[in-house]
């Protein structure tokens, strides 16, 4: 990574707010992980506008010193690309669980992508719905039993990975807080790319999980994808292994656009300035009916 | 998996070993600190007591190995940054529970301690200069004090029931 | 001899004390009282403060109650952080954790000196006996058992059953930290004595909750399908029914979100089965576009909700009854759907089966407004007789109407027989669109008049039916009392408080609150000189909507808070008295002399 010198410590960006998070639960490495990434991208707090949806893992915003917004479930994206359309030098962030972003907020995420504005999306995925005690999530594995699943999901889980890869997001990433170096550097990563970039991040529910899914878990089953000889350049390289999703914990990047589209943001701006010499005065704007 | 990345034990001069000790200890007395957080957000004060307290013992070795640092070294840049280690002495983000009592605690700092002494031993036969060899000896040396210390106050507490928390306590809230 | 109390116990997450409120409720059902629980938290997920209120009593119980008879803190911090859930007065008995070194006469009580205050080793009796402190609760039981003479037999017999599966050494820790309770109760007996009278004939009791009561109607009245989403404080309604429907050849989709959730149980609706969401408010606002296609489609929907503090994410673990406006109003166009709100836990079970009913008959949603308070509280109910209800199914094409048949006929009634795929020259487009007798899109100006017409006059039967209100004390009494959902509870014992006083009340509950009965509160209004229009939302919705709809006297006023302060009835009692007293001074005025 480029050595600048660092304008914020990561505690610079730590807010006062106590999380409501359990004890062991995965959100904690991964608001580290933020932490140590704005600071290594050396913008400041004021200059960082971070929206969530609703879930335990959407609290996130609260616990950073960034301007946050905590809104509705499932439309984190929507009001994400609201602020960056309104200021498109803003650093935006956008957050939530596996829930919020694939189940009802699942219908937003194609169209978030195919704009491809400059917003990082993580996403926290512990196959469960923590807040609302328990019920299975669009990314349980088939068969889990829960309260809404007693006898057990009929479903297939959704690939989140697979998901974005084909709705053509050009930065794609999965990590985990047992590896919470590697996760911040991938979340600074996904950051510094210009486009809408999303972080998959494998972060355990340590009350509504299987004891033998926690971090230490991880830890142990990680597989790193530098160490594997991908080539996150190539996007069937990269579908193929997000074929792997629920039983491999890959981590690393998995798909890095080479070249990156043009940002929504860029294109507005140019036929904003194109189509600029053509206005009226707004005080002359009757004149459009005019009849000469 | 390894605790540290980038760091060249062949050839880590006693600057950078002194500040990945340092960093180490800071490591270890912010995570205590965390935990310590929690545990009081969550109403499991005696493991918060105990929390404080480690993360009280970790800003003083840390203090005491980068004051022997200044002295040497005065403030020349470190080499060393904090990206390159990760859990090294700290406990395991999930080593903290909620309800967990002051033994578990205990055995969680104990799990740490043994990591870490485990960390100075399995480097030391890769470090070539004297001096760094001496240092993780020394290192490696507290290490054993600190679980010795651990284990009294272990010894100290009542024993655990057997029963867990949760055959007593409240379901989670639903929001 | 007590026949009613009333028994706060605060904590925190670990300590167990909602815990111990579900063993004792569970107990006093055991014995034949009648009982409502009540619990409240911190907004951690684990590990925060929580605390609940048991209101038990010989007789039945209408509410949860007002200042505690019994409060129990294991911490003061915890305890005060609860506020005026927790009412500490005179009377009450205070019975605290001694280690929090917080001495007997120096409670961190503000004007409040407790007349028995007792500063017990809990946890230090717990770990001696138990060997943990974490058996802390069951002392607690057994204090209360030893003091109040509450089901002391019922209350182990329910511990042996809750671990039984965890070990006999748990259960016997259990039993040594619940005597520990009774021994010291014993050795430190109360001044004056407060134990419970014994019910003489307990008969059997269900104990249960609002949307258990909610979901096992639906499954009663025939309900086959039921589409959801996870959604604080309505969930149990869907688990319950992710249980059970599939014994009953029915379908239970936990969807991707709430929209999708209603969407889906309206498409079953149109294939013919009775069909069920449940929400809270911020549901219902996602929910509202579908609803909306439900009425111009004419589809019989039921639609819970469960209300909860608002606006938009609001308090999801608080009652509040701020949706009145958004059931009745909350569509775009020209939009009445029926409106019903249970005013007890067992009336829960009345109401949605009633709102199956309605669905059916008149072709359209209807909407279920309970609130946090009765969907989560745990109360002791007398078993149901389901005999007594009929069940209505909606009305069929006959195979002559089939021979021509025109899915939106304009009828006598307003009411068209409803076909469904599968049958035979039933054929028909459901859509949103305006349309015409077959279905047919239409713009016309005079068909969209005859149908809006027809989609309201189908009602009237029902703006007319007097079995959904209750009007309770002296019909011609000239103070009045009008509530809804959970305060009607509160309200019912105020009347009797007043009485107790010599104020003469009578108190109206409405169990449909849309369309409107104006003959009904007409009638009702005659006798009335003054009174209060109780409910918990900021803009005292019910009283606004009837002044849309009826001349309410000048007199009548609302008496309404926001959610989260829940109603106590003597304070209902002090208001109304307040408002008489200023009315006979107003009276007083007029009748002076000019000077």
């Amino acid at each position: 990574m480029q050595a600048t010198a660092p304008v914020c410590a990561p505690k610079d960006f730590k807010s006062d707010l106590k999380p409501i998070w359990c004890p062991g639960c995965g959100d904690y490495g991964v608001v580290q992980a933020i932490y140590r990434a704005l600071a290594a991208v050396g913008r400041l707090p004021h200059e960082i506008a971070f929206i969530s949806g609703i879930g335990c893992s959407s609290r996130i915003p609260g616990y950073t010193t960034a301007y946050g917004f905590n809104s509705v479930h499932g439309r984190a994206l929507p009001i994400a690309q609201g602020i960056k359309m309104a200021n498109p030098d803003l650093l935006v962030l956008a957050a939530g669980g596996d829930g919020d972003g694939f189940s009802i907020g699942g219908g937003h995420l194609p169209h978030a992508i195919r704009r491809n504005p400059d917003i990082t999306y993580i996403v926290m995925d512990n196959q469960i719905y923590g807040l609302t005690k328990g019920q299975l999530s669009p990314t349980s594995p088939k068969g889990l039993h829960t309260v809404t699943s007693g006898y057990g999901s009929l479903e297939n889980p959704v690939n989140p990975l697979m998901y974005v890869l084909s709705y053509g997001a050009p930065f794609v990433a999965q990590g985990t807080p047992a590896d919470l170096p590697g996760l911040a550097e991938m979340i600074e990563e996904a950051i510094r790319y210009p486009g809408f970039a999303f972080v998959n991040v494998q972060s355990p529910c340590v009350t509504y999980g299987e004891e033998e899914q926690q971090i230490k878990a991880h830890k142990a089953s990680m597989k790193r994808l530098s160490e594997l000889g991908h080539d996150p350049s190539e996007l069937i390289r990269a579908l193929d292994v997000s074929q792997a999703y629920g039983t491999e914990l890959h981590t690393g990047v998995v798909y890095r656009n080479p070249a990156p589209p043009p940002t929504f943001e860029a294109l507005v701006r140019a036929r904003q300035q194109e189509l600029a010499p053509r206005a009226l005065p707004p005080e002359r704007i009757l004149d459009l009916f005019l009849q000469e | 998996m390894s605790t540290t990345r980038g760091i060249d034990f062949a050839h880590l001069s006693l600057q950078d070993a002194l500040d990945l000790a340092v960093l180490i200890e800071e490591e270890a007395r912010e995570r205590y600190e965390e935990f310590a957080e929690q545990m009081e957000v969550h109403h499991t004060p005696e493991a918060a007591r105990f929390f404080r307290f480690m993360s009280g013992n970790e800003e003083k070795h840390r203090a005491e190995l980068a004051a022997r640092r200044e002295e040497l070294f005065g403030d020349a840049p470190a080499a060393v940054t904090r990206a390159m280690l990760f859990d090294v002495e700290a406990p395991e983000y999930d080593e903290a529970r909620v309800f967990m009592s002051a033994r578990e605690a205990l055995r969680a700092a104990l799990r740490s301690e043994e990591k870490a002494h485990a960390f100075f031993v399995e480097a030391l036969p890769r470090l070539e200069d004297g001096a760094v060899r001496a240092l993780f000896e020394e290192l490696r040396d507290e290490e054993v004090e600190h679980q010795r210390l651990v284990k009294v106050e272990l010894s100290k507490l009542p024993p655990d029931p057997g029963f867990e928390p949760d055959a007593f306590a409240d379901e989670p809230v639903a929001h | 001899m007590t026949r009613d109390l009333i028994i706060g116990m605060a904590g925190s997450g670990g300590d167990g004390i909602v815990s111990a409120g579900e063993s004792l409720i569970s107990a006093c059902a055991a014995e034949g009282y009648h009982a409502i629980m009540t619990k409240s938290f911190g907004s951690q997920i684990r590990g925060g403060e929580s605390s609940c209120r048991v209101r038990l009593a010989v007789d039945e119980v209408l509410n949860p109650g007002g200042a505690l008879d019994v409060a129990v803190a294991l911490n003061w911090e915890d305890f005060l952080k609860f506020g005026a859930e927790l009412p500490v007065a005179g009377k009450t008995v205070v019975i605290y954790e001694e280690r929090t070194g917080v001495a007997p006469d120096r409670l961190p009580l503000v004007g409040i000196t407790p007349n028995e205050v007792f500063a017990v080793p809990i946890g230090e009796l717990a770990r001696k006996t138990a060997g943990t402190e974490r058996a802390k609760n069951t002392v607690v039981l057994g204090l209360l058992a030893g003091w109040f003479g509450i089901a002391e037999d019922a209350i182990r017999r329910g511990f042996r059953k809750k671990f039984a599966k965890k070990g006999a050494e748990l259960v016997e820790a259990n039993d040594r930290a619940f005597e520990a309770g009774i021994e010291y109760a014993r050795e430190h007996p109360l001044a004056v004595s407060r134990k419970m009278e014994s019910v003489p004939t307990p008969g059997a009791k269900l104990l249960t909750d609002g949307n258990d009561m909610c979901a096992a109607a639906a499954i009663f009245a025939g309900c086959r399908f039921f589409g959801g989403y996870p959604i604080t404080p309505s969930t149990e309604v869907m688990q319950f029914l992710s249980r059970e429907i599939w014994k009953y050849g029915g379908t239970t989709l936990q969807a991707e979100d709430e929209i999708a959730g209603i969407g889906a149980a309206l498409g079953a609706s149109f294939a013919g089965l009775k069909a069920m969401t449940a929400t809270s408010g911020p549901g219902m606002s996602l929910k509202s576009e579908i609803m909306g296609l439900a009425t111009i489609a004419e589809l019989p929907l039921v639609i819970v909700n469960v209300q909860r503090g608002g606006p938009s994410t609001g308090m999801p673990t608080k009652s509040e009854q701020s949706d009145l406006f958004q059931a009745v109003f909350s569509a775009h166009g020209d939009v009445v759907r029926p409106v019903l709100a249970p005013t007890t836990v067992a009336d829960t079970f009345d109401v949605t089966v009633e709102a199956f009913n309605l669905a059916e008959q008149y072709q359209t949603p209807v909407i279920v407004l309970s609130d946090q308070e009765l969907a989560q509280r745990k109360e002791i109910v007398d078993p149901i007789d389901t005999a007594r209800f009929e069940l209505v199914e909606r009305r069929r094409p006959t195979a002559s109407e089939l021979e021509d048949y025109q899915r939106f006929r304009l009828t006598d009634s307003g009411i068209s027989p409803i076909s469904q795929p599968g049958v035979k020259g039933g054929n028909y487009l459901g859509a949103g669109i305006e349309h015409n007798e077959h279905g047919d899109p239409t713009a016309s100006g005079s068909v969209h008049a005859r149908m809006n017409e027809k989609r309201f006059r189908k009602l009237n039967s029902l703006r007319r039916r007097e079995d959904l209100f209750t009007i309770e004390g002296e019909r011609e009494s000239p103070l009045a009392l009008i509530s809804w959902g959970s305060t009607a509870g509160v309200c019912r014992e105020a009347m009797q408080l007043a009485a107790e006083k010599g104020l003469k009340v009578k108190l109206l509950v409405p169990r449909l609150l849309y369309p409107v009965n104006e003959d009904i509160y007409r009638s009702f209004f005659t006798s009335v000189q003054a009174g209060l229009v109780v409910e918990q939302s900021h803009q005292g919705q019910l009283y606004r909507l009837l002044r849309m709809f009826v001349d309410v006297p000048a007199d009548v006023r609302p008496f309404c808070r926001s959610g989260a302060n829940p109603f106590r009835p003597l304070e209902i009692v002090d208001h109304l008295r307040n408002l008489v007293l200023s009315l006979q001074r107003r009276l007083q005025e007029s009748l002076q002399p000019q000077e």
